[in-house]
């Protein structure tokens, strides 16, 4: 009997504890199997965090290693309104003079709101993540949490709850928290910033969280942008009650790769001389803008480009249509630096020799039902001449031997009618008609500049070709790629595009426009002490609703020095220059002012037969007794 | 107990109480050790992480004190300063600078010379 009862027993227990197993048996099943996914998908959301990691942008430097543009580690200040509760004048009232804003705007923006949207959909302001600030420095930031953590709140704090302490700790802990970011400086201001350029500040919203990424608008910073930005990186790890990284648990560490920096061929030092001088220019001509551009005629590398009036591009305000790095984006009618185009290509073809005569007509030539005129009249001129004087007439007869054709083709050979290839964005490719589309009157406007549309960099780009040996060279901005160790990605070599003219002709077209910074040429104020200088004046009119307006001018020089071994090129272009308005009167000055200073500062040795006081001595290389 | 007495043998087995005791010590010194090591996990993830943290912060005024360096060196710093403290620096003209033009080295006749091979 007592058997019986006790196998009954035993037998009711095995079945509830069977029952009782079959349900933790089908309870895992449907944790482990049935809801795996689900429920590991939640389980990796409250224990794992993903921390985005932003690459350092690269920096901008010049040929010798000076910072151009930067990029420095900053802070967004970031609020969790939630823990901040009905204390938010407190906080505003201590943050405000730190965050440089006012109480009320703070108090607002800690202020939880709710709103609807045109979708009837109610969102809210953040009420875990408000930014309070962007672009705050380190030091600022370290200010910041030092107020929060000994934040006055006007409580006998002994007296509250255990809860009531926990919440004031979170609010002076966690309420008031940072983001890493960066912010783009330019350390000397305006120097070179239309080359540089400008950058802009791109947010995209992940999980709540805004991450910013700094993105080129215009210059180097957005023509460089895949080389300046690197690789964003990523970390999956988790975190412990306080925030704090689990080390050990550390997923995936994927580190960012920083931009790579980008050394331009820039020289800061000449860019400053450039700057200085056009700066000076403006003050004694005050024209509508001026440009500036500083070349190595044998390699293309550009050492300075100036365009004023410019921008500082740590200041966006000051960024306008009006600041335009003009130097490739505006066209102009070249004027008589045109002629150096006609005159090269009649000497290459042998069309003309440097002592052929022509006769310019007194100063006035009908040609094609149309009166060509010259600044001065001048009788018999030789093809040196009409360079040394500039002589319209004498380049339209010049024009009109080298025929039609033939003068497309130099011009186009030149460079003129297409962008020239230099690594910024906004370049325009100037105007050159096809020969079709001439008029009778073209063939004798052309060679003196009239009928086409050049950019200031064609114009010297073309010129740096005679001073080139006839090769014409690409224009170079930047010179290499490298880490951040200095180490070198990528090297960018010079790049000849092509010939123009033969050596002979350059050296011929060399031989003319020494002429020019003479007593007797149009440019005796470009002519420098030392150096033996050979360049070209230009004076053009400013062409408005189809008609040259009267009184306004654009005027340029280009040389290049010295003649005989030409190392540097430089244009000055000033546009509606007041007191004066010829291209050797106002420009010649500051064209030697930029040169002497380059002469010195890059160690140009002088032409000797120019030098005077200063006699090279000659030191025996295996003793150096001295 | 009552076995023993029955069989005379009053001696208490030392054997299986030794691997009792080993097999007790085995578990709790992997207990103990498991515990241990996680703590050092642990321990040694916090000096990472705050160690992660210094190298950053020593790289990021690195960086801040080599910018400072750079824009300090940069021409027109250096122009602004120049004038700020009236020094009087102009740069030389060509004819303040001394060139000295190096003569190629005498051949020293008695070392062996080198010549290409012709193909």
């Amino acid at each position: 009997m007592t058997n019986k009862q006790q196998i009954r027993r035993a037998l009711l227990l095995l079945l509830f504890l069977g029952a009782a197993f079959v349900g933790l048996g089908y309870r895992l099943v449907d944790l482990q199997v049935l809801r795996h996914d689900e429920l590991s998908a939640k389980a990796e959301q409250n224990t794992q965090r993903e921390f985005w990691q932003a690459p350092r942008r690269g920096d901008i430097l010049d040929v010798k290693g000076n910072i151009l543009a930067t990029s420095i580690a900053v802070k967004t200040v970031c609020a969790d309104p939630s823990l901040i509760g009905n204390f938010r004048p407190y906080v505003a009232r201590a943050l405000a003079p730190l965050l440089d804003t006012s109480e009320a705007a703070l108090t607002q923006r800690l202020t939880p709101r709710i709103s609807r949207t045109t979708s009837g959909e109610l969102v809210t302001n953040g009420l875990q993540y408000v930014r309070l600030a962007k672009n705050i420095s380190e030091a600022t930031w370290q200010r910041i949490s030092d107020t929060m953590a000994n934040l006055p709140l006007g409580l006998d704090e002994k007296k509250l709850s255990r809860n009531d302490r926990g919440f004031l700790r979170n609010l002076r802990l966690h309420s008031i928290f940072s983001e890493p970011d960066q912010q783009r400086i330019y350390p000397n201001g305006a120097l070179a910033s239309q080359v540089i350029g400008f950058p802009a500040t791109e947010e995209t919203q992940v999980g709540g969280h805004y991450i910013s990424k700094i993105v080129g608008r215009d210059g180097i910073e957005l023509a460089m942008q895949k080389a300046l930005s690197g690789v964003a990186g990523w970390k999956v790890t988790e975190t412990d009650r306080h925030h704090r990284e689990l080390v050990a648990l550390r997923d995936e560490d994927v580190h960012a790769r920083d931009g790579l920096n980008v050394v331009l061929t820039i020289d800061a030092a000449v860019q400053h001389f450039v700057e200085t001088a056009l700066a000076d220019a403006v003050q004694k001509h005050t024209p509508k803008s001026i440009t500036g551009i500083v070349m190595r005629p044998r390699t293309g590398e550009i050492l300075a480009m100036v365009s004023l009036p410019n921008y500082d591009p740590n200041q966006p305000n000051t960024i306008s249509p009006a600041t335009r790095d003009r130097a490739i984006t505006d066209w102009m009618e070249p004027g008589s630096t045109f002629k150096i185009v006609v005159v090269s290509g009649a000497l290459n073809n042998g069309v003309v020799k440097l002592t052929d005569q022509f006769d310019c007509e007194n100063g006035v030539f009908f040609y094609a039902g149309r009166h060509l005129h010259d600044a001065e009249s001048h009788g018999i001129l030789s093809v040196k001449g009409v360079i040394t004087k500039s002589s319209n007439i004498g380049a339209a007869k010049i024009g009109i031997k080298l025929g039609a054709q033939n003068l497309y083709d130099y011009a186009w050979n030149f460079g003129f009618g297409q962008r020239t290839g230099i690594p910024l964005p906004g370049e325009s490719r100037g105007s050159l008609p096809l020969v079709k589309d001439w008029s009778k009157v073209s063939i004798a406007q052309i060679p003196m500049g009239q009928g086409v549309a050049v950019t200031r960099l064609q114009m010297l780009y073309a010129m740096a070709a005679i001073a080139n040996d006839g090769w014409l060279m690409r224009p170079m901005l930047v010179s290499r790629l490298q880490e951040r160790d200095g180490s070198v990605v990528q090297q960018y070599k010079p790049e000849r595009v092509r010939p123009v003219v033969t050596e002979a002709t350059s050296r011929q077209m060399i031989e003319a426009l020494k002429t020019v910074p003479t007593k007797d040429g149009t440019a005796p104020t470009a002519a420098m002490k030392d150096y033996v200088v050979a360049g070209k004046t230009g004076t053009a009119q400013v062409a408005e609703n189809g008609h040259y307006a009267p009184g306004k001018y654009i005027a340029s020089f280009i040389g290049f020095f010295p003649a005989d071994d030409p190392q540097i090129c430089i244009s000055v272009v000033m546009n509606e220059p007041k007191d004066g308005h010829y291209g050797g009167q106002v420009c010649g000055p500051v064209f030697r002012d930029i040169a002497e200073r380059c002469a010195s500062y890059l160690n140009i040795p002088p032409d000797p037969a120019l030098m005077t006081n200063a006699p090279a001595f000659a030191v025996e290389n295996s003793t150096h007794k001295f | 107990m009552a076995k023993n007495r029955k069989n005379q043998a009053a001696a208490i087995r030392f054997g299986p109480a030794l691997k009792a005791s080993f097999l007790c010590l085995l578990i709790g010194g992997s207990a103990v050790g498991y515990v241990w090591q996680k703590n050092e996990i642990y321990r040694l993830g916090q000096q990472i992480r705050l160690r992660e943290i210094k190298l950053a912060q020593l790289q990021a005024d690195n960086k801040q004190l080599n910018d400072q360096i750079s824009i300090l060196h940069s021409p027109p710093k250096l122009d602004q300063r120049v004038k700020e403290f009236q020094l009087g620096l102009v740069p030389a003209t060509p004819a303040q600078v001394v060139r000295l033009m190096e003569m190629p080295a005498p051949m020293d006749k008695s070392s062996p010379r080198q010549f290409a091979q012709r193909p």
